[in-house]
């Protein structure tokens, strides 16, 4: 394999070991491998001083390695403590011994986990810590998180973390996979720094920052950023007032998912919406890209009302989209590049003529895409399956910006997605929004939220229930807002009165102010 | 052009080519010597229990007696003209003589193939073929079937019996009637159901599953004999009549009391109404080898034969007097047999 | 641009690779099974060989073809956006019946008669596969269930109108609508020896227009989409219901023309012998040619190919069912080889690129290290 090549890791036992890289470095072809889902061409594993070849997942967990994967593999209908022991039925039983055996394990590491809830009722955070217990309810010793922090709130990532710290305790080993820096920092014992494919550095955490993290990373040093001015016009781009919008559930149950949603984005703004997910924030999207129909309200794009026009036409009038979930909605998988060009505007030039496309004019103006957005593939013959999750995102907001719109809908536009590419998209998104585009930026990463907004809102249960200013917000103070615990204007309060924080938010708050937030001079 | 496209267009040409070139070759088309009779099965094949069998027993005779050779090829279901030309074309060619297409659906193929062999003499069965060496064999069956008619009146004691068709089409409709009049001349009071499997799918007659549904569900509604002319799918009801005590199946075609296949239910056969394919089979083979070929039409009926009730397993025996009295009547025309039913 | 060229030519490889296999396979299996039941695969093949290029045979075959792949376009128009027309048989049968019928009550000249049959087939068919796209769009119903359904339907439907004293003329033991009169006639290429149908020239056209629509024209993207993943499709701006509604009549359309080869060449006339099952054999078909109209006349030919020697092998004196046998297994194969070769392909693709990543970044790391040494 060939993703990865000359790899050199030591993890020693009970820390917490920080894997951090770009995606698309490899670190998930290093995961794959330690759980014996990929073999390795060449090098050795060794484990306790033994060295080890693991051909299967089996392999892995029966020398105590375990995996929690970034998409949690439970099943909704069972309970906790059927998943739990869903094939390792040996181990402990099905019975109470398997149950007694899971409130043990849940005491020891304070995991607060409740054997007989269904897994369908759990939030995010709780399916993670069954996940955890899962793996550890197996004997493992060493447990590999990839990307544990990418679903939570900030209230959430410091339980996790608390979590983290007692295993550690108990003589347990993390390797835990991120590219959050500031997260890392707080966390880790040790970092290893992956660059595409290679192992480029070993730091400890007390000895660097996560400007130095972020540019072995990238390899190279971080642009400076603007200065932050605003663009913000008196001119309205997108009027929503009054949209209602409710949906069947699986259960059959009709709720209202939007309720009374109103706001306006001005030319040159980027309006932040921020929520714990499910709040509606996905349907909102899909109304104003004219895939639900709302029951009620308007849209007003420009000067159209585009209310309950079709997505094509809405499409063609100026709206462009980086959908949440770019593998369902926003690209073929097996199709090539060019192909994934076309997608979503194929009525448009350069991709077609009046009736038939035009191959040429799409694959040339791939070529561009490819070449001004560094997407980095061998070519636009490949299919957008074999591209690493950044890569598929800057082909997916280079597409988007080629059609120059008025508005751009960006749906958690770098989730999944390395620093590098991160900073091209905030890039691409500021600088057209100095040229006049209107961006609703829907995001579950607050840094970005608040680095990136001219104004926020807070989304709950179907409603715009909080508006804040990003120049003063911080990420706590957004995060409780997000949990329905803060409604109307939120005033930015220094002393933090809010009973959910606590001291770690000191090594929080000096990461997110120096560091995380995409706008903010020092980090970039 | 992107190399799959110069591909596609590189294959096709290709294929062209050696369509052309090859097609100035020789063709399939060479005569052969005389081998014997090429017999063409309608679908079911050799082994249906029903006609198709019946006219490989006239084969089989005429290889007895005659000491000719034979070949039999068999039916697919969904098949189309082309396919049947085809089969009865490989057994001209190959010098069979002569092919004979079992079934009414070898007509069209028959005149067809018959134009192209001049010198063989080709017979079809339960159909008419036009061409002057085509023999079109033709039964009476409807004189059979009131005769099964007759019997089934006098042996229902629910006063309720079927007839089940394989597929609608006028061959099976002469079945149809037959057995109705049969039965309504013997005892008005009797209901008479009549059904077909298929409207327009010669699968009806290769579908014994359908025919046992069939069959089934009326013996539940107190039917208790059933006439079932439907080829291989005859199979079925019988089956499902076996399963019954009480009740009779009236076969077709060939005596079912005496088919193996059927062994297990023969006590459930009352009777079947033979159409002696075999004794027109083994008369056009014996013309042929006569030299004298016999071709037109040849009708089979119940005074020559062609149709009878066939007596294996004695359940007939009580009314055999009467049934003797209506089979004259019929041979002597004293009744008038009808070939359409009356819906 | 090297590397596009590689990822095509192996993406050709690929493409080809498939059905050779699963041809491969195919033989293998088939020579087992010939071999097991005491025949000798080997003499089975060479007279199959032999008899299948025979010139009648050739022409036997294309015509044999013609209708095969016809409804394999029909079934590949579905197949394409993911959306299975179970049902091209009964949109053919019904669509060739109400063709026969019109077509035999009327009589006008050629260049009128010919069109007007040819365009109520395709109307009629487009309207049969129409109603199951319908109730896909608007109730959620599966269309394998409804097509079938409607499949039933139109055997019932056609069973009722060709009675006589309705559509049908009575004609010995079979019954079939009015004969289309001579001007309602299609040409056929002389050769020598029996005529190939004329319809082989639309069979092509309808090739043509087939792959134009689909991968030339904004339509054919947008269905192409919806096949490729639904909701990219949606949030893409395709409807995707009108899409499930068009490409069903796209479907029907094509399907309508199955029946003329053999209505307008043939038959000249609907009867209770009409060919039936075309529309089974053409997912077959589609299926083997991979959806690719030059993929699907080929495997169109294959098919009469083998319904040509079968018949042979069986004269001597094999049983005819090995045909069946064989191209069951050919189906099986294709399916299962092209999904082996599908994922492969795309291991194999995601590896280059890993590897072309890769490359890039040594060189560049060792550019820098030698730039700052």
């Amino acid at each position: 394999m060939v993703a990865n090549h000359d790899i050199d890791i030591t993890v020693r036992r009970g820390t917490v070991h920080a894997l951090v890289g770009e995606n698309g470095a490899g670190k998930s072809t290093l995961m794959k491998i330690l759980y014996g889902m990929q073999k390795p061409d060449e090098g050795t594993i060794t484990l306790d001083g033994e060295q080890v070849s693991l051909s299967s997942p089996a392999d892995a967990i029966s020398r105590g390695i375990g995996m929690v994967h970034q998409h949690f593999m439970l099943a909704d209908n069972l309970t906790v403590l059927e998943n739990v022991v869903l094939g390792a039925e040996k181990l402990h039983g099905i019975g109470g011994g398997a149950r007694r055996k899971i409130l043990e394990i849940s005491q020891a590491y304070h995991l607060n986990v409740r054997p007989d809830v269904l897994v369908e009722e759990l939030g995010v955070a709780d399916r993670q810590r069954v996940e955890i217990l899962k793996v550890l309810y197996r004997g493992a010793r060493t447990l590999i998180l990839d990307e544990p922090t990418a679903v939570l709130v900030p209230q959430e990532v410091d339980a996790l973390f608390d979590n983290l710290r007692e295993l550690k305790a108990e003589g347990l080993t993390v390797i835990f996979i991120s590219h959050k820096l500031g997260e890392v920092l707080s966390v880790a014992d040790d970092i290893t720094v992956i660059r595409r494919g290679t192992t480029v550095a070993s730091v400890h955490p007390s000895e660097t920052s996560p400007k130095q993290l972020a540019e072995l990373m990238v390899g190279s040093e971080l642009p400076t950023p603007e200065t932050r001015e605003s663009t913000v016009t008196d001119t309205a781009m997108l009027r929503v007032v009054d949209l209602n919008l409710s949906a069947t559930d699986s259960d059959g149950v009709c709720r209202t998912v939007l309720d009374g949603i109103g706001f306006t984005i001005h030319k040159g703004e980027v309006l932040g919406v921020a929520g714990v997910e499910g709040n509606g924030q996905a349907e909102l999207v899909e109304a104003i890209m004219g895939i639900r129909d709302p029951d009620g309200g308007e849209i007003v794009l420009d000067t159209d009302d585009i209310s309950h026009a079709p997505t094509r036409t809405r499409r063609e009038s100026g709206i462009g989209y980086i959908p949440e979930d770019r593998h369902r909605h926003a690209l073929l998988l097996e199709s090539p590049l060019w192909e994934n060009r076309m997608l979503g505007h194929v009525t448009e030039k350069p991709n077609s003529g009046r009736f038939l496309l035009n191959l040429k004019g799409a694959r040339q103006d791939t070529e561009r895409i490819v070449r001004e957005y560094d997407v980095r593939t061998p070519g636009i013959e490949v299919t957008a399956a074999s591209l690493s999750g950044g890569n598929q995102q800057k082909l997916i907001v280079g597409r988007e910006m080629s059609h120059r719109p008025k508005l751009l809908i960006a749906a958690h536009p770098t989730r999944g997605v390395d620093v590098g590419a991160q900073a091209q998209i905030w890039d691409q998104i500021r600088e057209a929004r100095r040229e006049g585009l209107a961006v609703l930026l829907i995001s579950a990463d607050l840094d970005e939220l608040i680095g990136l907004s001219d104004t926020l809102r807070v989304m709950y249960r179907g409603r715009l229930v909080a508006d804040a200013d990003p120049a003063t917000i911080t990420p706590e103070e957004l995060g409780s807002a997000m949990t329905g615990a803060a409604s109307g204007h939120l005033e930015h309060h220094p002393e933090s009165p809010e009973s959910v924080q606590d001291d770690e938010h000191v090594q929080d708050d000096e990461h997110v102010q120096g560091n995380e937030a995409p706008e903010d001079g020092e980090s970039r | 052009m992107r190399p799959v496209t110069k591909l596609a267009a590189a294959v096709t040409a290709t294929a062209a080519l050696v369509l052309t070139t090859a097609a100035c070759g020789e063709s399939s088309t060479e005569s052969g010597s005389d081998k014997g009779v090429g017999l063409a099965f309608d679908v079911g094949g050799r082994d249906d229990h029903s006609f198709n069998e019946s006219a490989a027993r006239g084969v089989d005779k005429a290889k007895e007696e005659l000491g000719v050779d034979a070949k039999m090829m068999t039916a697919k279901n969904n098949e189309t003209e082309a396919d049947r030309e085809q089969r009865l074309t490989s057994l001209a060619n190959a010098g069979y003589n002569p092919v004979i297409g079992v079934g009414f659906s070898y007509g069209k193929s028959i005149a067809k193939v018959a134009k192209k062999f001049p010198d063989t003499t080709f017979g079809v069965v339960d159909s008419v073929a036009e061409g002057k060496n085509v023999d079109s064999m033709l039964f009476s069956e409807h004189e059979g079937s009131y005769l099964a008619g007759v019997a089934a009146a006098m042996k229902t004691k629910t006063d309720s019996v079927g007839f089940i068709g394989g597929v609608d089409n006028a061959l099976i409709q002469k079945f149809e009637a037959g057995f109705v009049q049969g039965v309504k001349d013997t005892n008005s009071k009797i209901k008479v159901r009549s059904e077909y499997l298929y409207p327009n799918n010669d699968k009806g007659f290769n579908d014994p599953a359908a025919a046992k549904e069939k069959a089934q569900g009326w013996l539940d509604d107190d039917v208790d004999v059933i006439y079932t002319a439907a080829g291989q799918s005859g199979a079925g009801s019988i089956e499902a009549i076996g399963a019954k005590k009480g009740t009779w199946a009236i076969g077709v075609d060939s005596d079912q009391y005496q088919q193996p296949g059927l062994a297990k239910y023969k006590d459930s056969i009352l009777t079947s109404v033979v159409k002696n394919v075999d004794i027109a089979v083994f008369d056009l083979v014996k013309s042929v080898q006569d030299e004298k070929p016999i071709t037109g039409e040849q009708r089979y009926t119940l005074k020559e034969d062609g149709v009878s009730l066939s007596e294996s397993g004695g359940f007939l025996k009580d009314i055999q007097k009467d049934l003797d009295k209506v089979a004259k009547d019929i041979a002597d025309g004293k009744v008038k047999v009808s070939e359409r039913p009356s819906r | 641009m090297n590397a596009v060229r590689r990822v095509n030519r192996e993406k050709l490889l690929l493409q080809l690779g498939a059905p050779l296999l699963a041809i491969l396979a195919a033989l293998v299996i088939t020579s087992v099974i010939l071999a097991t039941t005491g025949g000798d695969p080997f003499r089975a093949y060479s007279v199959m060989i032999e008899f299948g290029f025979k010139s009648d045979s050739q022409i036997w075959i294309i015509n044999k073809a013609i209708p095969y792949f016809l409804a394999a376009v029909a079934v590949a128009v579905g197949f394409r956006m993911k959306l299975f027309n179970i049902g091209v048989d009964g949109q053919y049968r019904l669509a060739a019946f109400c063709a026969a019928a019109l077509g035999g009550a009327v009589a006008f000249p050629s260049f009128i008669q010919i069109p007007l049959m040819i365009l109520t087939a395709m109307f009629v068919g487009a309207i049969w596969s129409g109603i199951a796209g319908l109730l896909k769009a608007t109730r959620g119903v599966s269309e394998v269930v409804s097509t079938i359904m409607l499949n039933f339907i139109a055997a019932s439907l056609i069973g009722y109108l060709i009675q006589e004293n309705r559509l049908g003329v009575v004609e010995g033991n079979l019954t079939h609508t009015e004969n289309i009169p001579e001007s309602g006639h299609f040409f056929e290429i002389s050769t020598g020896q029996e005529p190939i149908g004329g319809f082989v020239i639309v069979a092509v056209l309808v090739g043509v227009v087939y792959w134009l629509v689909l991968n030339r024209s904004r339509f054919g993207f947008d269905l192409r989409a919806v096949g490729g993943s639904h909701s990219a499709a949606e949030a893409s701006g395709v409807n995707v219901k009108r899409m499930v509604v068009s490409s069903m009549l796209l479907s029907g359309l094509f399907a309508g023309l199955v029946g003329m080869p053999t209505l307008l060449g043939e038959s000249h006339n609907y009867g209770t012998d009409f060919p039936e099952g075309i529309g089974f054999t053409g997912i077959a078909i589609a299926l083997l040619g991979r959806n690719h109209p030059v993929g699907m006349a080929l495997a169109a030919l294959l098919w009469g190919f083998l319904e040509r020697t079968g018949t042979q092998l069986e004269f001597e004196g094999y049983s005819q069912e090995i045909i069946g046998v064989m191209q069951g297994v050919i189906v099986f194969c294709v399916v299962i080889a092209y999904e082996v070769v599908r994922r492969y392909g795309l291991k194999l693709q995601q590896r280059k690129v890993g590897e072309e990543l890769a490359a890039e970044a040594r060189a560049k790391s060792s550019n820098e290290a030698g730039a700052s040494a």
